[in-house]
């Protein structure tokens, strides 16, 4: 099967399409069209970019510039993790960066040494395309889980200090919030991943089924990327929890004022 | 030769600030084993803040706070909150059934109960054995603050901190648990409240938060 490429021209076609939610928007005064403008813009713009970016990594593959790339990527990914919290980002940048480095590259290297026949681990193919794909699901759940974490602490505090006056130690006092926000961080990869195949024919294979491999390949790689994302998700969520609880929280086990954002 | 101590509590010179509005100057305050305290004072004066600095959820500005002759830090703090039954104002038992809670709280490393004990304690404070299964946010303002009093119990622990545990309570059962308490000789009880039921016996000290001494 050949990869049919789509001329630049078509493309632009494509972006016709926008009319219709622009035409809904005017009919039911959503007012999305601005924002609407700007995610097109700016996804085309970033894709284009990382495309032309993407090629050159691909030629040179050289394994210093690759791990950097990934250190870029993954330090782009605790901003954003930690901005939708409301933590301080210098309280808790490096746990953080830790908590993803580790969940990213520990399986990233598994699956590059152990599952997919690579003579070169660093093989940017493979290195930042997987990479990337578990940091941003590692993202998505991370999200959940510190917000929710700290959230539950937060508002749930009266409970939680009668909990350490009844002689809880601090891990069996923060043990249920922990537990809530894993699961709920956990959720919707599990959901999705139940549905697979049926309701969700996930990106990464509708890629590669279009990028002109058959589906049985398309697969193989699918199940290994879903299991590569469960485990990255549970144990970055985790991970984060964990490391950046001990700067969030002092040793008397109360959380500190002065980490969070006013 | 050094006497044995009877002190249990001690606030040494302690000042306390919260937002940028004093709530504690140069307190200092002794309270031995066995005694009965009542901290009196207007609702908002910050009379909680003295069990909250003995469980160090918050730490003096300046001064020292010591449980049984050793200042409470970050290292010694764990040891004091397993010595102390606290029972919060707003009486925080979080969600669940209320034998979730027992089996959550007895299964904590420190604690122990036995089965016997906890039906005849929800008997003595008039509660109804089948509260045992519902849910705690069905529980009414009344029946929550007698189950937090029954888990304290239970936790047989020798100090008492009571933050306004009889608010919610009617006349008979108010007293009822200011008896219990007061009249349990080994116990050490700090009784946060402005309720007089805890006035009306020759046991219990008085001390007045606004003026910062014993009123009697």
């Amino acid at each position: 099967m050949e990869t049919l490429d789509i001329p630049i021209l078509s493309l632009a076609v494509a972006f016709i399409l926008l009319v219709i939610p622009v035409a809904i928007s005017v009919r039911y005064g959503l007012g999305m069209i601005k924002p609407l403008f700007v995610s097109i813009v700016r996804m085309s713009v970033q894709l284009a970019l990382i495309g032309i970016f993407l090629k050159y990594l691909f030629r040179w593959n050289n394994p210093y510039v690759n791990t950097g790339w990934i250190t870029v990527m993954i330090m782009v990914a605790v901003f954003s993790a930690v901005r939708s919290s409301s933590i301080k980002i210098r309280s808790i940048f490096l746990p953080v960066f830790i908590s993803f480095s580790v969940a990213t590259l520990t399986v990233v290297f598994y699956l590059n040494t152990f599952v997919i026949p690579l003579d070169n681990v660093f093989d940017a193919r493979y290195l930042i395309v997987l990479g990337g794909m578990l940091l941003g699901n590692s993202l998505r759940g991370n999200i959940v889980g510190i917000s929710s974490f700290y959230k539950q602490l937060q508002t749930d505090s009266k409970h939680y200090l009668y909990v350490l006056s009844l002689g809880a130690s601090r891990r069996e006092a923060l043990l249920p919030y922990l537990q809530e926000s894993v699961q709920l961080a956990l959720k919707p990869t599990l959901a999705s991943m139940a549905t697979m195949g049926i309701v969700t024919l996930p990106g990464m294979m509708t890629g590669v089924i279009l990028g002109g491999a058959s589906p049985e390949v398309a697969i193989k790689y699918q199940i290994l990327i879903m299991i590569a994302i469960v485990v990255s998700t549970v144990t970055s969520v985790v991970l984060t929890i964990l490391l950046t609880e001990r700067v969030c929280i002092d040793k008397f086990g109360i959380l500190r004022a002065d980490v969070f954002r006013n | 030769m050094m006497k044995a101590s009877n002190k249990l509590i001690e606030f040494k010179n302690v000042h306390l600030a919260f937002d940028g509005k004093r709530v504690i100057q140069n307190l200092s305050l002794r309270i031995n084993k066995g005694d009965k305290v009542v901290i009196s004072g207007k609702s908002g004066s910050g009379k909680s803040s003295l069990l909250s600095l003995v469980l160090g959820f918050i730490q003096p500005d300046r001064g020292d706070v010591l449980f049984d002759g050793v200042p409470v830090d970050e290292k010694t703090v764990w040891a004091v909150r397993k010595k102390v039954a606290y029972i919060d104002q707003d009486v925080s038992l979080g969600t669940g059934t209320v034998q979730g809670l027992f089996d959550y709280v007895s299964n904590l490393k420190i604690n122990t109960h036995s089965g016997m004990t906890l039906i005849e304690l929800m008997k003595f404070f008039h509660l109804d054995i089948n509260l045992f299964l519902k849910e705690i946010r069905q529980l009414s303002g009344g029946e929550r603050q007698r189950m937090a009093i029954v888990t304290a119990i239970l936790l047989k622990r020798n100090v008492y901190f009571l933050d306004e545990v009889t608010a919610s309570l009617d006349k008979h059962l108010k007293k009822k648990v200011a008896d219990y308490f007061i009249s349990r000789e080994d116990s050490t009880c700090i009784i946060v409240s402005h309720d007089p039921v805890w006035l009306d016996n020759s046991v219990v000290r008085v001390f007045d938060f606004e003026e910062k001494k014993w009123r009697h």
